[in-house]
């Protein structure tokens, strides 16, 4: 029965990012978690295992055909958290648990669970938790926001590089009541950056913008640099748009610190294990770098136009997520409480 | 009830015969051996008993620290059972219970290591590694199954050359490999893309006691931006905080024959690679950040 699954829904989603219908995060979080919230009430399951199939399997066909986009696979794989931890409580049970050195001490031969019983509440506990959690997913920019006054002050240079609509709430928050500057780096092919400089300057923020070439010229009187981010990795580094590392660098070798806002949903298991590495990178269309335009050059050239780069943890200073700052090093803690050790790897 | 030189030769035995098993693993055996057969009836007698067979087993010439870690493992294991029966009978049958569980899930440790660290090692590799760990052998031999193709440099590893005895262990699994010196390390290191080691115990801070070299191996990986990647087992995480070589207890740098006399004048078997060099950590509770260790051994101690 589980194969004749349509996985409809999954494919709507996976053609609606291709199509850019969903272009930004937080759309693409708030579908996602209610497509789950609708296979929930709606999907034919009965126990707590078979909707976690189901589940994994959605995430297992997304991963196919978008292995480069995070954030759906993080949704449901902390959604598949939730149920566990509804089961357990639901039973009274211990369930597997964090995998640590205190469990491989402790466990008892009759720990494990397979969450095939019934649990006739589950669903209405599940659909609570999940209107908690979708909560949770539209007012964590806004509590992004509202730190902006920790970490911005009166009369500093701010520096971001491209368009990310995180950082222009940050930024325009912090603007409602201090005055300060703010450098963009125009991200070159797509220049996003004139979008970002164009909404930021609308709310009387003093604005510059420069191109991605004078990042290094430009840093030296930079106060601090603040960007959003495409997911952070396992070990703390980023996933994030192209251009990122140069500025990273360049911030590095004047000491500046660098902020990353990062909704907890851009957490992600993934570890970068070689830079050759599959589906780490995608490339996007070479007609922003030259365009078709260009006419007899296109055959005698190879344009390439990667997506994203990747920035080490040592570059990152810290990251600012609804719960707070917190330290690249301690990246690994926030994954082990937002997934279950079993569905790190999916 | 064993005795001493049983103890001793069970220990010796479990590590002459198997050849896969590592120090830390044969110590916790043979303390299970212990207390299945222990008949003194009181906890008291049971943790002398294990005390002195701990003693007995840092006295063979094995590594000391990977025992050290272990039998401490083990005893946290122990305290921790005790709490949660009443008879002395009841508790012994819930220790070799639970201590049958523990040594499963060690055994099952390396497979998960392998899995861990094979996704890093991609076609085209060239590892650089030092002396002779057995989870690094599990890892590249479980790569090579994979039809991986890649290459690694094995040091000769001073002073037991412990590294011959890993290039002929890769020579036999038909991975390329070639063996180099010790004082080559740095020579060798631009060419290679990341060092991959054992560990013979992670400590607190999340750096590693490892033979000797390992150190020089790291400075000399994160002075040419070289990721340096550790597998170990979760048993090998051990309570000790060094700041420095020479805080290493005695007994993990020297052996028990050389202890009694001038250890100014003796080598040391392992130094001290400090977390800030170490990249990642591939363990059976995961790949860890060095400063995800500390978290660890809290959880547990605390």
């Amino acid at each position: 029965m589980l194969e004749m699954e349509l996985f409809s829904d999954v494919i709507k989603l996976i053609s609606d990012i291709r199509h850019s219908k969903l272009h930004n995060s937080y759309d693409i979080a708030i579908h996602t978690e209610e497509l789950v919230e609708r296979l929930i009430s709606e999907g034919k399951w009965k126990s707590a295992q078979d909707l976690m199939s189901l589940i994994k399997l959605r995430i297992a066909r997304f991963i196919s055909a978008l292995p480069q986009e995070a954030t759906p696979v993080n949704i449901m794989r902390h959604i598949l958290k939730i149920i566990r931890d509804e089961y357990d409580t639901g039973f009274k049970s211990k369930g597997e648990g964090h995998q640590s050195l205190h469990h491989l001490v402790t466990a008892n031969i009759n720990d494990s669970e397979d969450y095939s019983k019934l649990l006739p509440t589950l669903k209405s506990s599940l659909l609570n938790n999940l209107a908690e959690y979708k909560v949770e997913l539209e007012s964590s920019m806004d509590n992004i926001a509202t730190q902006a006054l920790e970490h911005i002050h009166a009369n500093e240079i701010i520096l971001t590089v491209g368009k990310s609509n995180t950082v222009e709430k940050f930024l325009k928050y912090a603007a409602k009541s201090r005055k300060f500057q703010v450098i963009v780096v125009e991200a070159a092919p797509r220049f996003h950056g004139h979008l970002m400089a164009s909404n930021l300057a609308k709310s009387n923020i003093q604005t510059t913008i420069i191109p991605d070439s004078a990042v290094f010229a430009m840093m030296s009187r930079v106060n601090k640099v603040i960007i959003g981010t495409h997911t952070v990795l396992a070990n703390g580094g980023l996933r994030t748009e192209c251009g990122v590392h140069m500025v990273a660098l360049a911030a590095k070798r004047y000491s500046i610190p660098i902020m990353v806002l990062a909704h907890m949903y851009k957490l992600s298991p993934m570890h970068l294990c070689s830079s050759e590495q599959d589906a780490f990178n995608i490339c996007a269309s070479p007609a922003d770098v030259l365009p078709y335009s260009s006419g007899p050059l296109l055959n005698k050239v190879h344009v390439y136009n990667p997506a994203f780069d990747y920035v080490p943890p040592e570059l990152v200073t810290l990251f600012i997520s609804h719960q707070g700052g917190n330290a690249p090093s301690y990246v690994y803690r926030l994954l082990s409480e937002l997934y279950h050790p079993d569905d790190q790897e999916l | 009830m064993l005795n001493e030189t049983d103890i001793k030769s069970y220990f010796l035995n479990i590590l002459n015969e198997e050849n896969d098993v590592s120090a830390g693993v044969a110590a916790i055996r043979t303390l299970m051996k212990i207390i299945k057969y222990h008949d003194s009836g009181t906890i008291q007698g049971l943790l002398e008993d294990l005390k002195l067979g701990m003693e007995i087993m840092k006295n063979t010439n094995y590594p000391s620290a990977a025992i050290t870690s272990g039998c401490g493992l083990f005893r946290r294991f122990i305290t921790l059972a005790i709490k949660d029966t009443y008879t002395f009978a009841e508790c012994q049958n819930v220790m070799l219970d639970r201590g049958n569980l523990f040594l499963n899930k060690l055994n099952a440790s390396r497979n998960k290591i392998k899995k861990l660290a094979c996704q890093f090692i991609v076609d085209g590799s060239r590892i650089l590694t030092h002396s002779r760990s057995r989870v690094v052998l599990h890892a590249l031999k479980e790569a090579a199954e994979q039809n991986r193709y890649f290459e690694v440099f094995v040091t000769k590893s001073a002073p037991d050359d412990s590294g011959e005895r890993m290039y002929n262990d890769l020579r036999e699994l038909k991975i390329p490999c070639t063996l180099i010196m010790d004082a080559a390390i740095g020579y060798i290191m631009e060419s290679v893309d990341f060092v991959m080691v054992g560990a013979e115990a992670v400590v607190e801070s999340g750096g590693i006691v490892n033979k000797i070299g390992s150190y020089t191996m790291a400075l000399s990986a994160k002075a040419m931006n070289k990721p340096f990647y550790v597998l170990t087992e979760s048993v090998k995480f051990s309570r000790l905080f060094p700041l420095n070589q020479s805080d290493l207890p005695d007994e993990y740098k020297y052996l028990p024959t050389a202890r009694s006399g001038d250890l100014s004048k003796e080598d040391p078997l392992v130094d001290y690679t400090p977390p800030s060099y170490i990249t990642l950590l591939f363990t059976d509770l995961g790949i860890l950040t060095p400063s995800a260790v500390s978290d660890e051994l809290i959880k547990l101690y605390l």
